[in-house]
């Protein structure tokens, strides 16, 4: 086959339809990786507006340009955009953009997935600045700490909305981060063993296992803090048996491992570009692999270095703060390996290179602050200062900004095809890195100097009048230098020169292609032998275009792409992708549906739109599939494989595995909760316990029996009965609790409750859409992906009902 | 798979262990426990967390024919470093004050 007649028929099948319907169905990578970083830079814009109307505010004291109660919705509005509304979702964009790309696959594993992401991404964030914009947004800063969140303080819907809108773009965080842990485990290209992957993956995976655990216990604390405000059941309120500190733990649990999610692509990104402006390879690659190791598991015992004055006993401090000047290791150890390789290359000062070189001044010196505060002693005096703005606007601007600015101008090319045109880029450069220095160093000094953060104005005599002036002159600098970054973007767009492919000289795959690069990425997919592809073979990307690698075909309208074995990346069987669809946005606007009917209180309509996506969703399980056996198929190289409707551990049986280690970690965060309560909040233990007996905890044990017993022997209706079982042993000691507002012992049993509830449901739901699918032909001894996928739900959802009881149960036992 | 795990478990060791031992510590508190039976509890979890994460150290240096094997031993030395840096304060700081 000619190489052009193999890119009309790979076109064909992976094109993105024209005009609105492309807009709306379209469920490829690279469109949702565009989209993503432009909707994350348009709130970036929104957000650095908010920080100036809040540096106009302070420059001055006494300043009459807003008053307390705006001024509060501006700072908290500014964090919660900055942090959930660009940050994650712009390097969700670019990885969505790369990853396929660098790792030889044509797409990510679960298209639909990253689909669905984007609809709750853009109509999340759209509620709440919508909210903003109808003055009811948030305002209780955006860590949104109860009770000033609660419903005695903020008694109109502006904690809802970011209960709400933060927890529906949540649902997007979870998407991609599932998304993107299976692509780079499945989806690499033939050869590619997890030893020969590019370090950006390497950080993704760690990134996207974090955000797997780290997003749960904030979903669950927002859950629990909705419910409050909304019902009444009272988790945070002290005298009905609730603390505000299980929210600040639950919290936390997030929000520190959050700021290393946001720090490791950015450092993947560091990794990618350096040794191509040092013009050399990594140096380390073993121990910076073991470093973001490290990273990823040690942020997850620091959370309580946020809570170091809230009275916790010193032992548990010390625990946290020894935990927290760990941290920095691993993070040094990345930093001389950077050095190291800069040292060894011939470092070339391109535009990129120019912001890495502002990201090390900046985001050391934000470590720096960083291992400050995680002492006690210091923490305690800082604390709520403006220093500790200031720390989190060096590690943050320093370690995700500065690198993401270098990200954007190494792969602007890529996606636009073009050259940069004069220099704008490096004058924006300056002016930003001044900028930034100017407002936020001076703000470690007004902190030390005792100005306290989130105040809306100060009196002249306090010394502070100076430093917010220049520090209020520097962030409009910042500001007039992002508008040129802009202008200049704008610029290689509309007038740029055609580039040539590869201009960087760039070894990882993603520079084996035309740019910009078509839908389908590859015309033939690469086998590859090292970390260095293009190194290797720096015509690799020609001789792909021509057909000379795997998959060369447009076979019957598939879509097409190879799946490895997780550790040697061997070509285990033929993934075929979905094309485009309507069900990710139909599915999102439901979702919507259920979200505003909860912001306007309308808790009657809510589970209207509940069932509508269960039935979407069984719409979307039913368009996968085929009714006949295909047996395996040629791939080329004399290879043959099965495709993934014949394979035993598909992406969807993956995707089904991190969505249920998500879904444990929030169950777990909920026994944290329960446990908590339990034994530090103060009015416990409660006036009543549950009733003990041994009709409802029998009928649950027996139930989940039958499920485990059904999944395994095949038996899909006793799987059914047993999951059902579940939900009327649930039903039965629900009956029998407290009332979930009288005190937090009835609130979070009914909580486990609903927990066991939720998932024996919907796994009564699978079993039904398997008996379906049986029926109709979709099911053989070979096709046989459905029932191990529910096999795994139908498991959590047993053992996730057996520990309920546990739970519930005991007490009134022991007692 | 497998490879992820070993490239974890040290970690992983560090992990239930920071689990456990602040768990135990907050049990304590709360229930007042004896001053010096708490500490003795806390000294003997620490010492047990050592001792895990010090064999599963060198069960992972044992097995070093990769790169990735040398990167999950050494995490493995991590997670015993780890474990004895970050409850020091077990040794030297009051339980519940």
């Amino acid at each position: 086959m000619s190489a052009l007649k193999l890119h009309y028929q790979l076109h064909a099948i992976w094109r993105t339809e024209p005009g609105w319907r492309g807009h709306l169905r379209s469920v490829n990578h690279s469109d949702m990786g565009k989209r993503f970083i432009v909707a994350a830079f348009v709130f970036f814009a929104i957000g650095g507006v908010l920080a100036m109307l809040i540096r106009a505010q302070l420059a001055t004291p006494r300043s009459a340009f807003v008053g307390p109660e705006v001024y509060n919705q501006l700072f908290t509005m500014h964090g919660s955009i900055m942090m959930f509304l660009f940050a994650i979702p712009m390097f969700e964009g670019l990885t969505m953009y790369l990853l396929p790309k660098m790792l030889g696959s044509r797409d990510l594993a679960l298209p639909r997935l990253s689909a669905l992401g984007w609809w709750c991404y853009l109509f999340g964030g759209t509620i709440i600045i919508v909210a903003m914009l109808a003055g009811v947004a948030p305002d209780a800063g955006w860590f949104l700490y109860p009770p000033l969140s609660g419903k005695t303080y903020t008694p109109g819907i502006n904690s809802d909305v970011w209960l709400l809108g933060i927890t529906f773009v949540e649902i997007s965080a979870m998407c991609a981060a599932i998304e993107i842990t299976v692509t780079i485990l499945k989806l690499r290209a033939a050869g590619m063993s997890l030893d020969k992957m590019p370090i950006f993956a390497w950080y993704m995976l760690a990134t996207a296992g974090m955000m797997v655990f780290g997003f749960p216990p904030l979903i669950l604390g927002s859950i629990l803090l909705e419910v409050e405000r909304a019902f009444g059941w009272p988790f945070y309120t002290p005298e009905l048996g609730g603390s505000p500190l299980l929210w600040q733990h639950l919290f936390w649990l997030f929000g520190h491992p959050e700021v290393y999610i946001i720090f490791l692509p950015a450092a993947g990104a560091v990794s990618t570009i350096l040794p191509v402006m040092a013009r050399t390879r990594l140096l380390a690659h073993g121990a910076i692999v073991a470093a973001i190791m490290a990273l990823a598991f040690l942020s997850f015992g620091l959370w309580v270095h946020h809570m170091f004055t809230t009275g916790i006993p010193h032992m548990a401090l010390g625990f946290f703060s020894a935990a927290s000047a760990l941290v920095a290791v691993p993070t040094a150890v990345q930093v001389f390996a950077w050095i190291g390789t800069l040292w060894q290359g011939r470092p070339d000062l391109k535009l990129p290179m120019l912001y890495l070189i502002g990201f090390f001044i900046v985001f050391v010196i934000g470590g720096l602050t960083g291992v400050m505060l995680a002492m006690v002693p210091f923490d305690a005096q800082a604390h709520d200062t403006a220093f500790v703005t200031a720390h989190l606007h060096y590690v943050l601007v320093g370690g995700f900004v500065f690198p993401m600015l270098a990200a954007a101008y190494y792969w602007l090319p890529h996606i636009t095809g073009r050259e940069r045109v004069l220099q704008v880029g490096e004058a924006a450069f300056w002016l930003i890195f001044i900028g930034f220095n100017m407002t936020f160093f001076l703000m470690h000094l007004t902190g030390l100097l005792g100005m306290p953060r989130r105040i809306d104005t100060y009196p002249e005599e306090m010394g502070w009048t100076w430093l917010n002036l220049l520090s209020s002159v520097g962030a409009f600098l910042q500001a007039f230098g992002f508008a040129l970054v802009v202008i200049d973007v704008l610029l290689q767009i509309r007038l740029g020169r055609m580039h040539r492919r590869n201009p960087w000289r760039a070894t990882t795959l993603e520079w084996a292609m035309p740019i910009p690069s078509p839908t389908y990425n590859f015309a033939s997919l690469p086998v590859v032998a090292s970390r260095d592809p293009l190194a290797d073979d720096p015509d690799l990307g020609v001789a792909l275009a021509r057909g000379d690698g795997l998959l060369a075909n447009g076979r019957s309208g598939w879509r097409e792409t190879i799946a490895v074995d997780m550790t040697s990346g061997t070509p285990e069987h033929v993934a075929i992708l979905p094309g485009n669809s309507w069900w990710p946005i139909l599915t999102a606007a439901m979702l919507g549906g259920f979200f505003l009917a909860m912001l306007a209180g309308l808790y009657v309509v809510a589970p209207v739109f509940v069932v509508a996506v269960v039935g979407l969703g069984w719409c979307w399980a039913w368009s996968n599939g085929i009714r006949i056996d295909v047996g395996p198929v040629p791939i080329g190289n004399g290879l043959s494989l099965p495709t993934s409707f014949e394979a035993v551990r598909t992406t969807g049986w993956w995707g089904s595995v991190f969505a249920l280690c998500a879904s444990a970690t929030l169950f777990t965060a909920l026994i944290f909760g329960y446990v908590f309560l339990w034994t530090i909040a103060p009015n416990w233990p409660p006036p009543a316990l549950i009733a003990p007996s041994l009709a409802g905890p029998l009928l649950g044990v027996a139930g989940a029996a039958a499920a485990v017993v059904g999944s395994r022997s095949g038996r899909r209706t006793l799987g059914l009965a047993g999951q059902l079982a579940i939900v009327a042993a649930m039903v039965w000691l629900l009956a029998a609790a407290p009332s979930p507002s009288s005190h937090a012992y009835g609130a979070t049993s009914a909580m486990l409750a609903a927990y066991a509830i939720f998932h024996a449901a919907l796994a009564a739901i699978m079993y039904a859409f398997l008996i379906a699918r049986a029926r109709a032909g979709f099911h053989s001894q070979a096709r046989d992906g459905e029932t191990r996928i529910v096999r795994l739900w139908s498991d959590h959802a047993a053992g996730a009902g057996i520990a309920v009881i546990a739970l519930l149960a005991l007490p009134g036992w022991l007692a | 798979m497998r490879v992820l795990l070993r490239l974890s478990a040290g970690l992983i060791g560090w992990t239930v262990a920071f689990c456990l031992i602040y768990a135990l510590h907050g049990l304590g508190c709360a229930g007042a426990w004896d001053a010096s039976r708490f500490r003795w509890a806390m000294l003997v979890a620490w010492g047990i967390s050592i001792a895990a994460t010090l064999g599963v150290a060198l069960w992972l240096t044992r097995r070093r024919r990769t790169g990735l094997d040398r990167a999950a031993a050494a995490l493995g030395w991590v997670g015993l470093a780890a474990t004895i840096i970050t409850f020091i304060p077990i040794a030297i700081v009051p339980a519940c004050a």
